[in-house]
């Protein structure tokens, strides 16, 4: 299948190709591929490729098993800045 | 800043409904906040006849939830998002929202599940949806998503809103699975979909598939119905459920026009040769679902990961607290289950919410056991399974983590 045609990140416009081999080539972990490619940091905030971006980590092992695998941070939905400061 | 509730509930789907409700009826002060501009979540979008021929409407299941929770006096808002939670020193939890900020010392995080996705080339083209999309479009939205659509994979949500597109009288030309590739994994296996279709087999309105069954669980007689299976596929409700052939890419210049499709071996294989691209003017992909868990991990929950429920869930007790002080979960943020669960799932943590801030109608603990009791009957009489283990990995969660 051709991998440089499936966008992952629809926001950014990664594709399936760009993270794969970013994690062949540096090994790294959900949150540097996400940081090497930005897949996840778009304006959606990874709400839809999120779940595609763990699905293509190694699994996180032992006492970290249960971790999120990329991180979420506050605010959760895409905010202008004169809503976010009204809320402060 | 607003501090006069006891209780703010985020999601009004039918867990969240159902909490304010029973909350409010024990006295406490409850505001219910949604993003949504109506009330009831992925309630709305259901609609489907249950085995003893009543249909359930989820629309009207809505209107009753919101009419307890508003009579037991509980304030609702929609069109507000909250963006964050955070823990307060003086026990207690802000809570940021797109219309200002809160706070309040109990917390019920009742967000539901998202949908995840298999891309394949071709599915940022206009007129692509989430099976999901297709389902609020049609059944909340009344907007005619397309003239003739074609549905990417094959799952027990997949076939539900088949189903409900049909009844609106939306053609669809076929089901097809998702190519296989490094992210649709299972989902692209004809063994592996043939499984998990033949679970909700009494749900199939197609005799074959109902009383097949039953013999497809020898494997033997699996394989063989793999390697019988017609390309063309098995009609169900005039669709063809074609299980032995996947997309390849979704075609279009400026919008969709069709989907090139390929045979496929009974391992999921393309066949060379067999691709023939079918006319369509949508096309929607049913993935999976996760539990919507944003909110919980902001606020710092421990989580664990449980495939069984749909992904990460944040750790919590059968009586819906997790390990902060003050914070429940209840509804699909906890697992992936059906409606009727989600509002079992509600009561329970209502009435546990009442319980801790010593309400002045507040339940017993005898009456919080029955609730709990509810909730696993009402899983256990379920029409839709989302998957097979659920029961057995609630009841591990629990054991575990509760002592
Ligand atoms: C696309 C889809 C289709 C489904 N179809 C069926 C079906 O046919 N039959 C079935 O039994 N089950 C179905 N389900 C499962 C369904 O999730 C449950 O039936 C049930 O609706 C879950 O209830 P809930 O209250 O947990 O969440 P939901 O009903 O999902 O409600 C969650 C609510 O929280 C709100 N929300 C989320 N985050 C925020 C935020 N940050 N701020 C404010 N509001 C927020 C949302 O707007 C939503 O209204 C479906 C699920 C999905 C995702």
């Amino acid at each position: 299948m051709k991998e440089t045609s499936i966008i992952v990140c629809r926001c950014e416009e990664v594709t399936l190709e760009q993270i794969r081999e970013a994690i062949r080539q540096h090994g790294c972990s959900a949150r540097e591929t996400k940081l090497r490619t930005r897949a996840g940091m778009g304006i959606c905030g990874g709400r839809t490729c999120r779940p595609l971006l763990e699905r293509l980590m190694v699994p996180l092992e032992g006492d970290h098993a249960s971790e999120l695998p990329l991180k979420i941070q506050p605010p959760v939905r895409p905010v202008s800045f004169a809503q976010w400061g009204r809320s402060l | 800043m607003n501090a006069i509730y006891d209780l703010i509930v985020v999601g009004a789907g039918p867990a969240g409904l159902a909490a304010a409700g029973s909350a409010a009826q024990a006295g406490l002060k409850v505001l219910l906040l949604d993003e949504f501009m109506k009330l009831g979540g992925r309630l709305l979008g259901q609609l489907h006849q249950e085995p003893g021929g009543a249909w359930w409407n989820g629309i009207r299941e809505a209107e009753l939830l919101v009419l307890g929770a508003q009579e037991a006096g509980a304030d609702i808002a929609t069109g507000v998002s909250v963006t964050g939670l955070e823990r307060t020193d003086n026990n207690g939890w802000t809570l940021w929202t797109t219309q200002g900020c809160y706070r309040t010392p109990f917390v019920l995080l009742a967000t539901g599940a998202a949908e995840s996705a298999n891309p394949l080339p071709g599915w940022t083209l206009p007129g692509v949806m989430s099976i999901g999309a297709a389902q609020v479009m049609t059944n909340v939205q009344r907007v005619r998503v397309g003239n003739r659509g074609v549905v990417i994979g094959m799952s027990v949500l997949a076939m539900a809103i088949m189903s409900e597109l049909r009844l609106a009288g939306i053609e669809l030309a076929a089901i097809v699975l998702p190519p296989g590739n490094a992210l649709s994994g299972k989902d692209s296996n004809p063994e592996a979909v043939l499984d998990s279709l033949l679970r909700f087999a009494n749900l199939a309105p197609n005799a074959m598939l109902k009383y097949g069954a039953k013999f497809l669980q020898n494997s033997m007689l699996r394989n063989l119905a793999l390697n019988l299976y017609p390309k063309q596929g098995i009609r169900m409700l005039d669709v063809p459920l074609q299980l032995r052939r996947c997309a390849i890419e979704i075609v279009g210049r400026d919008a969709v026009e069709g989907v090139l499709v390929a045979d496929i071996t009974p391992r999921g294989e393309p066949i060379a040769g067999s691709e023939r691209v079918v006319e369509a003017d949508f096309v929607c992909i049913a993935g999976g679902l996760y539990p919507l868990v944003e909110l919980a991990a902001v606020a710092g929950c421990p989580f664990r990961y449980v495939p069984e429920l749909g992904g990460h869930v944040p750790v919590h007790g059968e009586n819906m607290q997790t390990l902060l002080p003050g914070l429940y979960v209840a509804g699909n943020i906890t697992g992936v289950e059906s409606a009727k669960v989600a509002i079992a799932q509600g009561r329970v943590a209502g009435l546990s919410i009442a319980f801790s801030a010593a309400a002045e109608k507040a339940p017993g603990e005898a009456e919080i056991k029955d609730a709990m009791e509810q909730v696993k009957l009402t899983r256990h009489e379920a029409l839709i399974q989302f998957h097979p283990d659920i029961a057995r990995s609630r009841a591990k969660l629990y054991q575990i983590e509760i002592v």
